[in-house]
């Protein structure tokens, strides 16, 4: 059974927060708040935007309503303490009240919704939990309820893209916002009067001007570029993108850790589309297929660099996580690897997480 | 007053009145849910102890995944050996008490590495790697498991020893192959295992560990799943009940810096 807010287990943070005060400047600048997860990731050019733009992002085609009950579902599913106490303040931000936000989280909600939301309530839990394995097939039950197929695109991505940021913030421990949760609480009574207003000014704000969309094209080239040019056109497949490219491009873990981290996950979850890409990105390293099949079958693999070693096992724990026991796994990786490599894994273990869902609709 | 005030305010006193036994029907359902959801939770987490937690959580949600399926699986069997000698020996709240406390540390070896205990029987233990959910690494999974439990075993006999109790030795055979799992049973007696030759042949891999004097063995379909974190040593084969051609099997454990990799003989297996 989903678990509710004071029953999740949380750790120390994993690493102590990097003040940049430009990066916090640019931050501000760009709508982010500076959160605590933000300063933790701050040291990773990729990771630091991505968050950012899981943050600030905008959708198009989902009603604005639907977003904040989706991240709050995909945040409980994913026992993220951090990301559920966050989104909680925020619906209480804008207006919901408790006996609500309470429903939503024992799924009593659902008797108040008409069919094609509960469908996505249910999309969205089974696509955090992905156990049983999701398929093509729910996806395209949510395109038989009437929701229009760039909808359930951009539904699925924005499962994928809270899968993401739930991980970062899971695997570093991330402090939960108490200063942030306290404040709404206080003010509780006042935001449930001018719920309303919030709640026009914050779809206004998620639905304004997205940056220019990706081509099919664009979205194509690159690792992983057949699950993300379904995505063409939607404004939430540039962090996708640019988080992948920046990924793979970074220098701080070696591309062949990577991409073994994304097959793993990838079979993990079953996800053969995946697997073939991450091969595909395995054999651009010089790893044939006989080694690839070595290496996963095994979780080792001796030609990686003996530290990075160790992430071959322990990504695979990222993918049904068990809140105490990742966190304890992922302290002792950080002890044995340093924060910035910590840091990368943490990041390469989220998005492949992230992908690896995507890919699952797409196969 | 007029006669149409009067209505008025009979109506809008109606009307408040409607809304207050609306408000706390209301109430009364939420009430009632959250206490319904709080018994399941309860009734989840006895469940839990009984079968495993997924398969529990499906069973819930009115999944339709506890049907029987043909898959692979990786079963490790344990058993306590003299344990009933023992048990003749022992005071009976004792003999419970040791055996709880042995359970205990087998099963958080079995679990730290993705595995299920399905079957307690007397002092033996079935555990499976690779269901209810697929687990492609079962067969590494099952070794890191017994190499914990033996170390388990050793932590738990240092305790033992400190109380003027006796150590206890196991026996553990694990084997991979396909099999049926599911819900089976009848009446009021149903419980999630497997059934199939695979099963039978990691039972009699671990009666082969008291013909071969040792605690683990694992059979050549586990092996393949092993690298060169573990060292192998090969037993004679076996001819067992029920299977044309002999079992070869190896005894298992980690290897230190610079051992022989997986697979390979050693000069002096037994």
């Amino acid at each position: 059974m989903t678990r509710l807010l004071d029953e999740i287990p949380w750790s120390e943070p994993l690493l102590a927060p990097d003040i940049d005060p430009a990066w916090e400047a640019e931050l501000r600048r760009r709508g982010g708040n500076g959160s605590e997860v933000d300063r933790r990731v701050a040291p990773s050019p990729w990771i630091r935007e991505a968050c950012l733009g899981v943050n600030t992002g905008r959708a198009s085609e989902i009603p604005a309503h639907l977003f904040s009950v989706a991240a709050l579902v995909t945040s409980q599913e994913n026992a993220c303490r951090y990301c559920y106490g966050a989104n909680r303040a925020y619906m209480k931000n804008l207006g919901y009240s408790e006996a609500y936000i309470r429903r939503i989280e024992t799924e009593a909600h659902l008797a108040e919704l008409n069919g094609r939301e509960r469908a996505l309530v249910a999309f969205c839990r089974n696509l955090a939990r992905s156990r049983p394995r999701p398929a093509r097939a729910e996806f395209d039950g949510l395109v038989r309820l009437g929701y229009a197929p760039a909808a359930a695109r951009e539904i699925a991505l924005w499962i994928a893209l809270g899968c993401f940021y739930n991980r970062v913030t899971i695997l570093l421990a991330a402090p939960p916002e108490q200063g942030y949760e306290k404040w709404v609480e206080a003010k509780a009574r006042w935001f449930a009067l001018i719920g309303p207003l919030t709640r026009w000014q914050a779809a206004r704000r998620r639905r304004g001007k997205p940056d220019p969309a990706l081509s099919a094209d664009v979205l194509g080239a690159g690792p992983y570029g057949t699950v993300l040019a379904p995505l063409a056109r939607l404004p939430g497949a540039r962090i996708m993108k640019d988080a992948l490219d920046g990924a793979f491009a970074s220098r701080v873990l070696s591309r062949a850790t990577k991409a073994l981290m994304f097959a793993i996950v990838a079979r993990s979850l079953g996800c053969r589309a995946s697997e073939t890409e991450a091969r595909r990105l395995l054999a651009a390293e010089g790893i044939g297929e006989a080694e690839a099949d070595q290496a996963l079958a095994t979780l080792s693999f001796a030609r990686l660099p003996a530290d990075e070693a160790q992430l071959l096992p322990w990504v695979r724990e990222t993918v049904h996580v068990q809140i105490a026991r990742i966190q304890a796994r992922t302290r002792d990786l950080a002890g044995a690897l340093g924060a910035p490599a910590a840091l990368e894994a943490v990041g390469v273990a989220a998005l492949a997480n992230a992908t690896v869902r995507l890919a699952m609709l797409v196969e | 007053m007029s006669l149409a005030a009067l209505a008025w305010a009979l109506a809008l006193a109606g009307l408040c009145a409607l809304a207050w036994a609306m408000h706390r029907r209301a109430r009364l359902f939420e009430r009632l849910h959250a206490e319904t959801r709080r018994k399941l939770e309860q009734l989840q987490r006895e469940f839990e102890r009984f079968a495993p937690p997924d398969l529990v959580e499906r069973l819930t949600d009115g999944q339709g995944d506890a049907a029987p399926q043909r898959r692979q699986v990786t079963m490790l069997f344990a058993d306590l050996r003299g344990f009933t000698a023992l048990c003749d020996r022992l005071d009976p709240a004792m003999t419970v008490s040791l055996l709880n406390e042995y359970f205990r540390h087998m099963s958080e070896a079995i679990q730290r590495h993705h595995g299920h205990i399905t079957e307690l029987v007397g002092d033996g233990l079935l555990a499976l790697f690779g269901a209810p959910e697929a687990n492609p690494w079962q067969r590494r999974d099952s070794v890191l498991a017994a190499l914990d439990m033996r170390a388990a075993l050793a932590a738990y006999n240092e305790r033992l020893a400190a109380q003027g109790l006796p150590r206890l030795r196991f026996g553990i055979g694990i084997h991979t192959g396909e099999v049926i799992v599911g819900v089976m049973g009848a009446g009021e007696l149903n419980k999630f295992t497997v059934t199939g030759d695979a099963v039978n042949v990691a039972s009699r891999v671990e009666g082969l560990t008291r013909d071969h004097g040792v605690d683990l063995l694992v059979t050549a379909d586990v092996r393949a799943g092993l690298d060169e974190r573990f060292r192998l040593r090969e037993m004679p084969p076996v001819q067992v009940k029920g299977k044309p051609d002999p079992v070869r099997t190896f005894h298992v454990e980690r290897a230190e810096a610079g051992a022989a990799p997986a697979g390979s003989r050693d000069a002096g297996a037994a």
